[in-house]
């Protein structure tokens, strides 16, 4: 059996009257199909959808281009199209519903829909006719408070209370960490550190391009993330270097505390507190916390996988499973709103992170501070590309995320 | 390249305006594309093979047909991708999307097409399609696909499609196989003759895989030139200078005898088995040995090609003929002994293999050998002939085999059906 073959969408469209004041930027084309209206069967009406492929191109074919208001079944197969592996049911760009993962050989596919009378579009990227027009008659559904739309703006709202919730404990962890530092116990700040370091890897993807008043954007002296983030790898010479990981260089590399660490841990406590001023005044479209999931998991290959993060403590699984956590927050909030427009992806997106937070769970350490094994050469010489491979599994479909809410988010 | 090509879809061999103007400007060399062993047959250093130099980019080979994948009697290519991957799920369901994925797909870059969107109409869109192989053309792009041992399993419901003769192999003689450079559960072998079109479509591949959550990368070998000649070709060389693959399988009554399954069920026959491994080369002390050593080793001329009981490249070889000292003047160890047909109750297997190079290793050396790809309807065909060359092989002394897999590989699938779709039925 296919895997999406029992799913169905149920979504009311909202907003009609919005909608149908924009004409969509692609033409449409009309589909040369009788206009009769599609069949009802078992309360839903029925429209089915065929790809086929050959010389003359590939092409998209509705078996009725109009159905009576109400639940509307699309049924697709894919008969000989090679280069159409999608179709999307649109209203005026966005998407309402749709199934992926099309090709020739596989059993046909279906998704239901409550559709309001309205003007549609069936998107069937890579065909020659890549819209078709498909027609709603009957009366427009009444507003609903519940459309995908509302419900991804909720999630964002949450979303930044989330963000707000981590920025306020960062700056509670710091504060520990410079006390630490500040009565030269050296000993608890090297285990305050770890303790410290998960929450900017939570969110860094939302804060990172902050920008200290009088600053130019290239100027890594006002650049908020070079000054509390920055690694030895990526030094300006500059600016010079500030923040965790020159802290982390003086507790673990040299093993002393400095009046210079103790300067580091001041101005890092300041620039965390900016921070935190900063964080509450941000607003969050859907394809933001997408793409920001997206980019933590980027920041996972590029820096935790490698090692190149904890360099001296070692402690980037720490950080690692910091920036999954973030991710996994950020879909969290876009998962009811997701899962109306694509439920075969959003669960896609779930159990690789399932597998992702499993993999990692191999690696907690109780007697650790920071929870997790220290990333020694050893764990990494073995089990590096095992890290990376989980995380690829993640990112691919992870990355499909942002266009589906940003077209589906806007109301 | 398929014979058999289905009605209706523009697949096969082409000619078209810019190979006849290729061919005209190549003037005379047009004239000599018909293979001419004689001439073939003494080279000297100066001699440029007049088919070895020209590539066309828009040769196109069929994807779908009625009888085997594209990738093995297709004359090969001269670059090769070759990558395998392990299942990440176990459902069957998975495995089907990423066999249909994956046909739909290749049939597309086969094509010189993409997959999908390079650069998406909708702001915040990831590409389909990776783009690097735009208007490449398809530059005679095959891509194999492989099932390996764990495919036909309880796990998928096919531990009783399992294809009688694939198994793992045994281990053979001087085996120095690494866990990370071996095994897998599918294979792709995407073959071109533009290098940048086998990556594209490798990539794209595995992204398909990836997205799916059915599978993920294994271990990959990049194959920078050919090194096996199939029927009409001149024969290539391998890194350590020699000819390879000048006895190698041509006519199509070989193809039957040893290279297609032609028992079983549908799904299997025109099929064929796969073995790969991945042989480094002692690239220095190669180097640094005297070619008479060398030539001694392979039984050849390095030059000619000539058996060193003869004078041309396929005159064949004589096993019996001793020197006037009384040895034996192809030596008991010659690599073309123990791997002659003659010597093996007439077995032959097909090569299909490529040079390859990863760099310069930890220790300072050239880090290079030979991407030997082989098919055979019985991976024990291969197992034989290895076991012989494993025990006692000369050239032991310079190469070292790292990799190894194996892999049944089914026939094409018709239009509107994918790779391996009659094992669910």
């Amino acid at each position: 059996m296919h895997r999406t073959d029992s799913l169905r969408v149920h979504a009311i469209v909202a907003g009609l009257t919005a909608l149908m004041m924009a004409a969509p930027a692609i033409s449409v084309a009309a589909s040369p199909q009788t206009s009769a209206t599609a069949p009802v069967k078992n309360g839903a009406s029925q429209v089915r959808i065929t790809l086929t492929g050959g010389r003359e191109g590939q092409s998209c074919a509705l078996d009725h281009a109009s159905a009576k208001a109400g639940p509307v079944t699309f049924t697709v197969t894919n008969k000989t199209a090679t280069a159409i592996t999608e179709i999307e049911l649109q209203s005026d760009n966005r998407i309402l519903g749709e199934k992926e993962n099309l090709a020739p050989g596989l059993p046909p596919v279906s998704f239901t829909l409550t559709l309001a009378g309205g003007d549609y579009q069936i998107y069937c990227p890579g065909a020659k006719h890549e819209m078709l027009a498909f027609k709603v008659t009957g009366k427009a559904a009444p507003q609903a408070s519940g459309s995908t739309a509302a419900i991804l703006a909720d999630g964002t709202r949450e979303y930044a209370k989330y963000v707000d919730g981590v920025v306020d404990a960062m700056v509670t962890a710091v504060g520990r960490l410079k006390t630490d530092i500040d009565a030269d116990n050296l000993a608890q700040a090297k285990v305050d550190y770890p303790l410290a370091r998960p929450f900017y890897e939570r969110i860094e993807s939302d804060v990172d391009g902050f920008v200290l008043p009088g600053h130019k954007a290239t100027d890594n002296a006002g650049n908020l993330d070079y000054l509390i983030d920055m690694r030895a790898s990526n030094l300006d010479p500059k600016v010079g270097w500030h923040g965790f990981h020159a802290i982390e260089r003086d507790l673990f590399q040299n093993g002393k505390i400095t009046p210079e660490t103790k300067k580091l841990a001041a101005e890092l406590q300041e620039n965390v507190d900016r921070l935190d001023k900063l964080a509450k005044t941000l607003h969050y479209r859907p394809e933001d916390l997408a793409n920001g999931a997206a980019d933590l998991l980027e920041e996972v290959q590029t820096t935790k996988v490698t090692g190149e993060e904890e360099a001296y403590s070692h402690y980037d699984l720490v950080d690692f499973a910091g920036n999954v956590e973030g991710a996994e927050q950020a879909f969290a909030f876009l998962e009811p709103g997701l899962k109306r427009i694509d439920p075969a992806l959003t669960q896609r997106v779930k159990q690789q992170f399932a597998k992702v937070d499993a993999m990692l769970d191999g690696y907690r350490d109780p007697k650790e501070p920071g929870g997790f094994k220290r990333y020694t050469a050893e764990i990494k010489a073995a089990d590096a590309a095992r890290l990376s491979r989980g995380i690829q599994a993640l990112q691919e479909p992870l990355s499909k995320i942002a266009e589906k809410v940003a077209t589906a988010g806007r109301s | 390249m398929s014979k058999d090509k289905s009605p209706g879809d523009d697949c096969g061999f082409r000619l078209t305006r810019r190979n006849l103007l290729l061919g005209a400007a190549a003037g005379t060399l047009g004239t000599a594309l018909a293979y001419n062993p004689a001439a073939a047959a003494t080279p000297s250093p100066a001699t440029v093979s007049p088919e070895n130099e020209i590539v066309d980019l828009s040769g196109e080979h069929a994807f779908y047909g009625s009888a085997e994948q594209a990738g093995i009697m297709t004359p090969q290519q001269r670059y090769a991708l070759y990558m395998t991957f392990d299942l990440t799920s176990n459902n069957r369901s998975d495995l089907q999307l990423l066999l249909a994925r994956w046909s739909g797909a290749i049939a597309q870059l086969m094509k010189g097409q993409t997959i999908g969107q390079v650069e998406p109409e909708r702001v915040g869109g990831v590409g389909a399609d990776t783009g690097e192989a735009l208007n490449l053309g398809p530059a005679s792009l095959t891509v194999t696909v492989g099932l390996g041992p764990r495919v036909f399993t309880d796990t998928y419901g096919l531990a009783s499609k399992r294809p009688p003769r694939l198994r793992n192999l045994k281990q053979l003689p001087s085996d120095a196989l690494q866990p990370e450079l071996s095994g897998g559960d599918l294979s792709l072998q995407a073959c071109a003759d533009d290098p940048q079109v086998t990556y594209h479509a490798i990539r794209d591949l595995a992204r398909i895989a990836k997205d799916i959550g059915a599978a993920a990368t294994r271990w990959a070998v990049l194959g920078f030139g050919r090194a096996s000649a199939g029927k009409g070709q001149v024969t290539p060389r391998n890194l350590l200078g020699f000819r390879d693959g000048t006895r190698n399988i041509k006519s199509a009554d070989d193809f039957n005898r040893f290279v297609w399954i032609k028992e079983g069920p549908s799904w299997q026959r025109h099929g064929s088995y796969q073995v790969v491994r991945k042989i480094q080369m002692h690239i220095e002390n190669w180097d640094t040995d005297r070619v008479s050593d060398q030539n001694d080793i392979f039984g050849r001329h390095k030059v000619s090609g000539a058996p060193l009981t003869g004078h041309q490249e396929f005159d064949t070889p004589d096993f019996h003929k001793r020197d006037s000292a009384g040895n034996l003047v192809i030596p008991p160890t010659a690599h073309i002994r123990l791997a002659a047909h003659e010597n093996n109750g007439g077995l032959k297997i097909l090569r299909r293999s490529y040079n390859y190079t990863d760099g310069i290793n930890r220790f300072g050396l050239l880090d290079a050998g030979l991407l030997f790809i082989c098919y055979q309807n019985d991976p024990a065909h291969f197992e034989t002939l290895q076991t012989r060359l494993g025990a006692s092989d000369r050239l032991n002394e310079y190469i070292a085999h790292i990799g190894s897999a194996v892999f049944f590989v089914p026939p094409a699938p018709q239009p509107g059906h994918y790779i391996g779709e009659q094992l669910f039925t």
